[in-house]
């Protein structure tokens, strides 16, 4: 473990070195970035010119759902990069380069993709959060700091362990591109208060792909939304079983790559 | 060092139907297929030996080396390597060992091999003074030092492959994997690699496997030669003894003062086991198979017999002898 | 020659179907989106009979034909050729004997027919289960909608054709690929259809080609849009198809000039 912190500067510092050899690139993601988030801001504000609240929920509270669920994901994406897990490492075959070393094998393949300028987006959410909290003047006690750094890296390893699953397919199947892309879909309607969808959509997203827990379930203690203080206090819990999930199939995966699942 | 005992390796290979209707069927039911890749391989290495392991696409190199780098669990048998099973103890046992894929890249593609060198040291975690001696000499004896500090992307193959192979070395082990490591390139380069790599077996006393499709690699390496076909391990000796078992012998061509016929020099030769050839009325080419024992009986006899004005030797090169093992069917070749 | 392009389309259409996982799931994940959507716009309308013009039922006719008509005409050229680009295989494309982005075009054909085949209609066929739906009845709607979809798929690899040959002059370019598909889905009117937007905003959008890609095919199919209305709008689809067409060519022209001059 204290390997994996230490490499995990080395990384990074080669990071900075490989980064500043493309700065056309660095530019044009976070351009990226910031125009999908800017958008997604347009259609909450868009469709609240037309309405006064979504269900119960008012513009600013949807603002500060949104806020919050950029800042785990953020965080998240700093250090789990998996999206051409399947194209880089199964069919270039660079997995075999990872198995003739002695390091994790998950932590190498997350440390190869370390993407620190994700801190952009954890910014903004901040920044997103902090306006609809002025708005809604919200109030916070000193403790609220640290339930929040839990509640946040709780729904970080929701992430992690579902896209850790996730890329684990790739051993088991030969499928191009995976199915992650689409996950990142199912994803994004985390956003919302997931009482807007009907029962079977809530019950996925609090108990097949989590994704209640990276938004609305953490930010409802923030809003003071007592009805829903029961997921918020399962958040970490789910955070913790969902990453062991995900290491779980990835050990299989990687069992199954080396011939010995099957 | 190393052991391998009657390993085994099976694959499910998916069949693919033909067609679109093939294609809608296949996203139901797939049809599989059990291939034997490595079919009871037993063999045994002593540390500092120099080794390849040879045999067409397909034969199971490539799975065999997979497997004794841990990279790949086994079907059946056992490998025992530096007193590590490699597949269950993978963590562990490669940091005694360094691979090089000639196909694929250690080095990261946008940083110089030097930045790679010192991520790969903080990986191994290697002492830095004696890795930084070690890996000094590494860079002299690979003469790299010139473009070290480029990016990667910017190196010719050749100057990428000896970066790679330090890259394989910079934790000092005891045995090195080379899968293909001279492909594409070009002689000058080969002749480095080579001589790096014989003076690391001699004065590290580095146990060495190569596989390689280049037989002038193995000619100027190994002095063993693994053969695989098929899945099986169809030679395994020296490389003298692989030229007598499969090379196509000697041929010796006789040029005489007089006119001579085949014949002629039969009667001279008695029943002799050899194939006699008519070059033109005053050359005959004589074929003989194992060639220590017989050359110089045949060589005496034809010279005291007739009167010879010019004889030229030449003995099949490995190359033939490898053309002539793939040509020549595994099974024939087994029961020899 | 035409035969080539036939055998593209039906070689990168065989190719999808060899991907069975990724198959399976994008069934289920279309019918995921059009659900959510769905949901979110159940709750947006909360009770309302009518919002930006569209009544409820009609709202819903349109978010699930906007993701229908998306399976056909989305696709990933872009990526594609800037992958042909850094990896240098362009240069081999070039000296191939056919056009090569013509070859983009028919492989996303290919692509765009799987799907629609595959995750769209199998896909409406089971969100139509759940959810009260309206296919249009009379044949001349279905007509009006698939040619506008077929013109819609057109504009929308033009696009992408532009942003791809792009990447010969900027090498890396993914965060701005990744930037032109949601800005495609938004103003196009996937997330959020046309008439929502402010009137400012309306009147910009009209000289943009983005809503000529899925809000003028959806409107027709949900009923919003007449006959007379359905006319004009396949003819200034058309006039899309034709404008777009000038920046493509002259950007392709400098894309090869500098090929050949640096060579890849």
């Amino acid at each position: 473990m204290v390997q994996i912190v230490r490499l995990f500067g080395e990384y990074l510092g080669q990071y900075f070195k490989t980064k500043l050899s493309y700065r056309a690139n660095f530019l044009s993601e976070l351009i990226g970035n910031l125009v999908f988030e800017f958008i997604n801001m347009i259609f909450i504000l868009v469709v609240f010119r037309h309405v006064a609240t979504m269900k119960d929920w008012t513009r600013d509270e949807i603002i500060f759902i949104y806020g919050f669920f950029q800042v785990p994901y953020a965080l998240f994406a700093m250090f789990f990069n998996f999206w051409d897990f399947n194209e880089r490492y199964i069919i270039r075959g660079e997995m075999d380069r990872i198995l003739t070393r002695p390091v994790n094998n998950l932590a190498q393949v997350c440390l190869e993709s370390v993407a620190p300028d994700r801190i952009f987006s954890l910014l903004t959410g901040l920044l997103i959060m902090g306006y609809a909290a002025f708005q809604l003047k919200l109030s916070f006690a000193w403790y609220d700091l640290p339930v929040f750094l839990i509640l946040v890296i709780s729904s970080a390893l929701i992430y992690a362990g579902v896209y850790t699953a996730i890329a684990a397919i790739s051993f088991f199947s030969d499928s191009r591109t995976g199915i992650a892309p689409m996950i990142w879909n199912i994803q994004n309607y985390g956003r919302y208060p997931v009482n807007v969808y009907n029962k079977a959509i809530q019950i996925l997203l609090t108990w097949i792909l989590p994704f209640a827990f990276v938004g609305v379930y953490p930010a409802a203690y923030f809003l003071r939304r007592e009805t829903w203080y029961f997921y918020t206090m399962l958040t970490p819990v789910m955070g913790i079983v969902f990453f062991c999930i995900g290491l779980t199939v990835w050990k299989m995966g990687v069992r199954k790559y080396s011939g010995a699942g099957s | 060092m190393i052991e391998v005992k009657s390993l085994v390796k099976e694959f499910r290979i998916h069949q693919t139907r033909p067609g679109l209707g093939g294609a809608i069927r296949d996203l139901f039911r797939r049809e599989y297929k059990t291939v034997k890749a490595v079919d009871h391989v037993t063999f045994s290495v002593e540390e500092g030996e120099m080794f390849a392991l040879i045999g067409e696409n397909g034969a199971g190199k490539s799975t065999t080396i997979k497997m004794m780098t841990g990279i790949l669990t086994p079907t059946g048998g056992e490998i025992i390597i530096n007193g590590y099973v490699p597949y269950q103890e993978r963590e562990k046992y490669v940091r005694s060992i360094g691979v090089v894929f000639g196909q694929r890249s250690q080095l990261w593609w946008d940083l110089s091999p030097l930045e790679s060198f010192r991520l790969l040291k903080s990986i191994y975690k290697v002492e830095e003074a004696a890795a930084n001696a070690w890996l000094d000499r590494l860079i002299e004896e690979l003469d790299i030092g010139s473009f070290v500090n480029q990016p990667v992307r910017k190196l010719s193959l050749g100057q990428r492959m000896r970066c790679e192979v330090a890259a394989a070395l910079i934790h000092k082990p005891k045995l090195l994997f080379l899968d293909e490591p001279t492909v594409g390139l070009d002689v000058l380069v080969k002749q480095k690699i080579r001589d790096f790599l014989r003076n690391l077996n001699e004065t590290e006393k580095t146990t060495i496997l190569l596989t390689t499709h280049d037989v002038t690699d193995i000619e100027a390496l190994c002095k063993r030669v693994l053969v695989m076909d098929k899945g099986k391990l169809i030679f395994d000796g020296k490389l003298a003894e692989l030229k007598e078992k499969w090379g196509s012998g000697t041929e010796i061509l006789f040029q005489f003062r007089a006119r001579t016929t085949p014949d002629q020099l039969r009667a001279a030769l008695g029943d002799l086991p050899c194939e006699l050839i008519r070059e033109n009325e005053y050359a005959i080419r004589v074929k003989i198979q194992r060639s220590q024992e017989m050359l110089p009986y045949v060589l005496s006899t034809v010279m005291s017999t007739f009167e010879v004005s010019d004889v030229k030797m030449s003995e099949a090169s490995t190359e033939d002898i490898v053309r002539n093992i793939y040509s020549t069917d595994s099974e024939v070749a087994a029961h020899e | 020659m035409s035969k080539l392009y036939a055998e593209l389309i039906r070689i990168r259409f065989l190719t999808m179907l060899a991907y069975r996982v990724n198959y399976y799931s994008g069934i289920i994940i279309y019918n995921i989106n059009i659900g959510a959507y769905y949901f979110l716009w159940g709750a947006i309308y909360g009770g309302q009979p009518q919002l930006g013009g569209l009544s409820p039922e009609q709202m819903t006719a349109y978010v699930a034909i906007s993701w229908m008509s998306r399976a056909f005409y989305f696709n990933n050229i872009d990526q594609e050729i800037a992958q042909d680009v850094r990896e240098g295989k362009v240069a081999i494309e070039m000296i191939r004997p056919y056009n090569y982005l013509s070859v983009k075009a028919a492989q996303a054909l290919g692509e765009g027919m799987f799907r629609l085949f595959f995750f769209a209609i199998p896909g409406i066929l089971l969100v139509s289960l759940f959810i009260p739906f309206h296919f249009p009845t009379s044949l001349q709607t279905w007509g009006l909608y698939l040619t506008s979809l077929l013109l819609a798929f057109v504009i929308n690899t033009e696009i992408n054709l532009l942003t791809g040959v792009l990447t010969f002059f900027l090498f890396r370019n993914e965060g701005i690929m990744w930037a032109k598909r949601v800005m495609v889905d938004l103003l196009s009117g996937v997330t959020l259809p046309i008439s929502f937007f402010p009137g400012w905003a309306q009147a910009l959008l009209a000289f943009l080609p983005f809503q000529a890609i899925n809000y003028y095919p959806s409107m027709i199919f949900a009923g919003a849009a007449g006959a007379d209305k359905a006319a004009q709008v396949l003819l200034l689809q058309a006039l899309w198809i034709f404008v777009l067409l000038v920046p493509i060519a002259l950007l392709w022209r400098q894309a090869k000039q500098k090929l050949v001059v640096q060579g890849g």
